[in-house]
């Protein structure tokens, strides 16, 4: 038996797993329909559709089931599956408990689906009855049951990752036990997927959704990307999000999608499809509900003009709280009617932006690739520790936050101080031209937090 | 001037908390921030490490008025943090509550300074003149 064969069955023989049947999971992959596959879709889609998937978990299974339901009437492409947060730390206990009392007094006790304890055989029925693509959208470190019953349950989209699972979300889980249990999920999501269509990996571009560079963004969607690819991951979603000016977020798609064409290459993974993913506006929303459609509107329109193959979606209760499935499901039609009606878009190619970008972009890597360490994922770690690379707004205890960011005359998000980071001088010199740096400290700490909140 | 601070209890909220620190800096403190996700003990072990003068907690998430009423006792186990300056900001009560209810109550559990959903400007300026009186007598 292979080590991985081993340690998967370690995982999976849980008391809050009702045995796993390993050559039954397998025989349903193996013969599920192709509509399930989001890769399936990615390859046949027409080359300027853009898939719709809006976010959503709801406790019970019942609920879940109401949900898709609005979905699928709103034409939604694919289908979210919002997975609790006690479910995200590894508390089976606690949101085993939370979903009994959601189910005895029909009041959610769960911010999201109890995947692991509805266990695979339930949830297949519903995934196979809508027969649409399913997303697993988490925040879990480490995933490794989880992403196990995911897939038994016929869901083939699998998002995070070591790093955006981690330096978001976290103050102290250890980094390196993180991609180990990331590898582990990378390998079994490359062994499934010869059987059948591949399982599309998806990466977290917004990490903090606060103020964070493009270059930072590209070099961890890539690194992710990486990380996957050498386990033998056929599909790869890389992503980023909304981030206040329209012509940077052209760039930043044209720079990730060249960026990660080429490291594939590099690492003789050309054969592997990589997808781009947009998520509109993940900062801080307008309470006002009316606004909040015309950013998302806005989002739509930014996501066409990148060029994304899929996009997700926000709704008008964001400031509010966890929207119900009624507006949910209106953002979904909304978006499907916005990406309809917008045909005849110019195309846009700043050439100096996407040269400094992507000279920021190639000298992280090489920093990352020179690191003396013998895998990719301990030169990852180590860069991570000595700030090489820094996520600004992370609140883990291993980030630097050295690095500072704010907003130029444009919205464009600048560095203006680049810490432990190797930005070439040329480029930082050009970032920080971009911005009025005469005044005190007290004042650009007032613009950074007017540049956070800059769609309220 | 040294200053400990951070985000009190199970509250991840970090934004703030990076905004705090760069801020205080900028004021020409010295600064020990040890993060979101902090517990008391924490706070009063670091005052004694670095040997501060001054500790500003923050909370977002509303949940600081369940460790607050720990601050007393917990204080008193520690030697010499007598004439530590002790202040407290953020969003101070789950829900909405008014500043002339929960100010006192604070003040109670030993702040000398509380801010409930102060501008951070406004807050830091507080500290100052709070600190400038007290050096006074």
């Amino acid at each position: 038996m292979s080590l991985l064969q081993e340690e998967r069955e370690i995982i999976l023989n849980n008391e809050y797993v009702d045995t796993f049947d390993f050559a039954e999971v397998s025989e349903f992959v193996k013969n599920a329909s192709k509509d399930l596959f989001i890769s399936h879709h990615f390859k046949n889609k027409a080359k300027d559709k853009m898939l719709v998937q809006p976010r959503g978990g709801f406790p019970t299974y019942k609920k879940q089931f109401a949900l898709y339901e609005f979905f699928v009437d709103a034409n939604v492409d694919v289908l979210p599956l919002t997975i609790d947060s006690n479910t995200r730390l590894n508390d089976y206990a606690t949101s085993s408990k939370m979903l009994r009392l959601s189910e005895a007094n029909d009041v959610d006790m769960l911010n999201g689906y109890p995947l692991v304890n509805h266990g695979y055989r339930t949830t297949r029925k519903m995934i196979t009855h809508f027969n649409k693509p399913v997303s697993l959208r988490h925040g879990t470190p480490d995933a490794r049951l989880l992403i196990e019953t995911a897939i038994a349950s016929g869901i083939f989209e699998i998002e995070g990752g070591p790093i955006t699972y981690l330096l978001p979300y976290s103050k102290n889980f250890p980094l390196d036990k993180a991609f180990l249990y990331w590898k582990y999920v990378e390998r079994v999501c490359a062994n499934y997927s010869e059987l059948n269509e591949p399982i599309n990996r998806e990466s977290f571009g917004p990490l903090t959704a606060t103020l964070v560079p493009p270059a930072i963004t590209i070099i961890i969607q890539l690194l992710e990307m990486l990380l996957s690819l050498e386990e033998g991951v056929k599909s790869f979603s890389v992503s980023f999000a909304q981030n206040g000016s329209m012509n940077q977020d052209i760039v930043t798609g044209a720079v990730l999608k060249k960026m990660a064409k080429h490291y594939a290459e590099e690492i003789g993974c050309g054969d592997a499809m990589i997808n781009l993913v947009y998520h509109q506006w993940m900062g801080a929303f307008p309470t006002n509900r009316d606004y909040a459609e015309q950013l998302i509107n806005i989002s739509t329109v930014i996501a066409k003009m990148v060029g994304a193959d899929k996009i997700i979606t926000k709704t008008r209760e964001e400031a509010v709280g966890i929207p119900t499935k009624e507006a949910n499901a209106k953002t979904v039609a909304n978006t499907q009617y916005t990406l309809n009606i917008l045909n005849g878009l110019p195309t846009i190619v700043d050439e100096e932006e996407e040269e400094i970008l992507t000279l920021e972009v190639k000298a992280i890597m090489e920093a990352v690739f020179n690191d003396p360490a013998d895998t990719l994922w301990r030169k990852v770690f180590n860069c991570i520790k000595n700030g090489i690379i820094d996520v600004p707004f992370s609140p883990h205890i291993i980030n630097h936050n050295e690095m500072i960011t704010i907003r130029d005359a444009q919205k464009n998000i600048r560095i203006i101080k680049r810490g432990n980071v190797p930005i070439p001088d040329r480029c930082y010199e050009y970032e920080k031209a971009q911005c009025d740096l005469t005044k005190d400290t007290t004042s650009i700490v007032n613009d950074i937090i007017h540049d956070i909140g800059i769609m309220q | 001037m040294k200053v400990v601070t951070g985000v009190v209890g199970n509250d991840i909220h970090v934004v703030a908390n990076r905004l705090i620190d760069l801020s205080l800096r900028a004021r020409g403190f010295e600064v020990f921030n040890l993060g979101v996700n902090t517990y008391l003990e924490e706070f009063f072990d670091a005052v004694v490490e670095t040997g501060a003068e001054i500790l500003l907690i923050s909370s977002l998430n509303g949940e600081a008025e369940g460790w607050g009423r720990e601050v007393k006792a917990l204080k008193a186990k520690y030697k010499h943090l007598d004439n530590l300056t002790m202040m407290i900001g953020g969003n101070l009560v789950v829900g909405s509550g008014n500043a002339e209810d929960i100010v006192p109550r604070y003040k109670n559990y030993g702040f000398d300074l509380v801010c409930h959903q102060v501008d951070l400007n406004t807050g830091l300026d507080s500290l100052e003149v709070f600190l400038e009186e007290r050096n006074k007598q």
